[in-house]
């Protein structure tokens, strides 16, 4: 087992260079995808090594569920035996437990507190509110999902530029993209070093719900328009997380996507280019991070047996 | 087994259906109303499904809400509707998104905030495609 153990929990590092490269070259849908299963896959392989790093490094401790067995120099030969490692661990993963389900209640807070909010007006897909605040957001649960809307955000966009925001919201009610928002988000919590691309997989699944519009409102520029226009009259909002670096915030770079030609939907890029480089770099980081915790916890699972005289 | 109205069954309603929508079943129970109606009257006309004192709460609750308005009449006030149930909605809303700082992670909004030199950056970009478009 040895340093492999620490593997997974430094490997998303890898994956850093798809999430910033995937945007300008993979099509949204497959940006999406790809960086949200990298994302699970890492941090559920951190998770685990997390939790083995913690049983070794506590086998000493008293009390601990180990059998006596373990205190076999052995034991402790094969694996990486450090109990402050193994003691700092424990917060660790209490951290983790614990973010991760904050996250989770506070989705499903939001969502229960946005769909009883919504209660007393007709069960349609959208939601009109009358509201001098101008916002749209898709809302996710129930039969279909909803679109609410206000009807300030509805008074700044000609009526093409609606049909275009109807679309977008309603493509990321259909493509599902809130699970791989919790995904990514969830992934985030359990490992710092995936927070970059729990921004990449936002910006992707935006992207994805503007192209989607595109082709149903058959006109990019309408959509880039629409784009423009609701992030002009809603500048008063918080700018989106991490953008303030001088780098264009990411509702510039939507709409100048959706200026520039349609993204290619290739299935896998091509290992010559920076974008294929670096996207075989983070498959090859999750396999890696994988394997490392799918090895450590059979060596663990091998080594409890073999120490338990059951 | 069919309970008598009382405080057992006073206390279980709200938790039952939601203050959500005893709110919008009031709110609409006044809005059938011809003129300010009293909290009595709304009572009656739900069917005496509420106590007394749920629907004042209610109404007190919608008072807050900017979504009715009330002016006292005799010995207890008359209420008239200052919204439809799409204000309320919109209202409540306001208040859900109010409270969530962190709501992108949540709901996919249409647009994020702009950064600094967004703007600037996202009207060259319409005002270039805008005079394309003319041409």
């Amino acid at each position: 087992m040895g340093v492999f153990v620490f593997l997974p929990i430094v490997l998303p590092l890898t994956a850093w260079p798809i999430a910033r490269l995937a945007e300008q070259h993979l099509h949204p849908r497959t940006a999406t995808k790809l960086l949200t299963g990298v994302a699970a896959v890492m941090a559920l392989c951190s998770t685990v090594c997390l939790a083995l790093v913690m049983v070794v490094g506590t086998a000493q401790l008293p009390g601990n569920p180990l059998p006596d067995g373990w205190s076999d120099p052995e034991v402790r030969a094969a694996v990486p035996y450090d109990e402050v490692v193994g003691k700092a661990a424990i917060p660790a993963l209490c951290l983790v437990v614990v973010a991760c389900g904050r996250t989770l209640w506070r989705h499903r807070r939001v969502r229960r507190r946005a769909h009883r909010a919504l209660a007393g007006l007709p069960g349609t897909g959208v939601a009109v509110l009358p509201d001098e605040v101008p916002y749209a957001y898709a809302l996710p649960g129930g039969r279909q999902g909803r679109v609410v809307v206000t009807t300030a955000m509805l008074d700044c966009l000609e009526p093409a530029e609606r049909r275009a925001l109807f679309a977008h919201e309603r493509a990321h009610l259909t493509a599902r993209h809130h699970r791989f928002l919790l995904t990514v988000q969830l992934a985030a919590r359990a490992n710092p070093f995936l927070r970059p691309l729990r921004t990449a997989v936002a910006y992707a699944a935006e992207r994805w719900a503007d192209e989607e519009a595109a082709r149903v409102v058959g006109s990019r520029r309408t959509v880039a328009g629409a784009i423009g226009k609701a992030a002009l009259v809603t500048r008063g909002g918080p700018p989106a997380a991490l953008a303030g670096f001088a780098a264009p915030g990411p509702v510039p770079r939507r709409v100048a996507a959706l200026l520039g030609p349609a993204p290619q939907a290739r299935r896998w890029p091509s290992l010559f280019t920076s974008a294929g480089l670096a996207a075989w770099g983070a498959a090859a980081g999750t396999a890696v991070s994988a394997m490392a915790s799918a090895n450590s916890a059979v060596t663990m699972v091998l080594i409890l047996r073999a120490a338990t005289p059951l | 087994m069919e309970r008598g109205p009382g405080v057992a069954d006073h206390r279980q309603r709200p938790r039952r259906r939601g203050q959500g929508e005893l709110e919008v079943l009031v709110l609409s129970a006044l809005r059938e109303a011809d003129g300010p109606a009293t909290a009595g009257w709304v009572q009656e006309r739900l069917g005496g499904d509420l106590a007394y004192t749920t629907v004042i709460t209610i109404l007190t609750r919608l008072l807050a809400k900017g979504a009715v308005t009330r002016e006292r009449a005799g010995r207890s006030f008359a209420w008239t509707p200052a919204s439809d149930e799409a204000g309320l909605a919109a209202h409540r809303m306001r208040k859900v998104l109010d409270a969530e700082s962190d709501r992108e992670a949540v709901l996919a909004s249409f647009v994020t905030g702009l950064g600094p030199d967004d703007e600037r950056l996202l009207r060259e970009l319409l005002g270039h495609s805008g005079s394309e478009g003319e041409d």
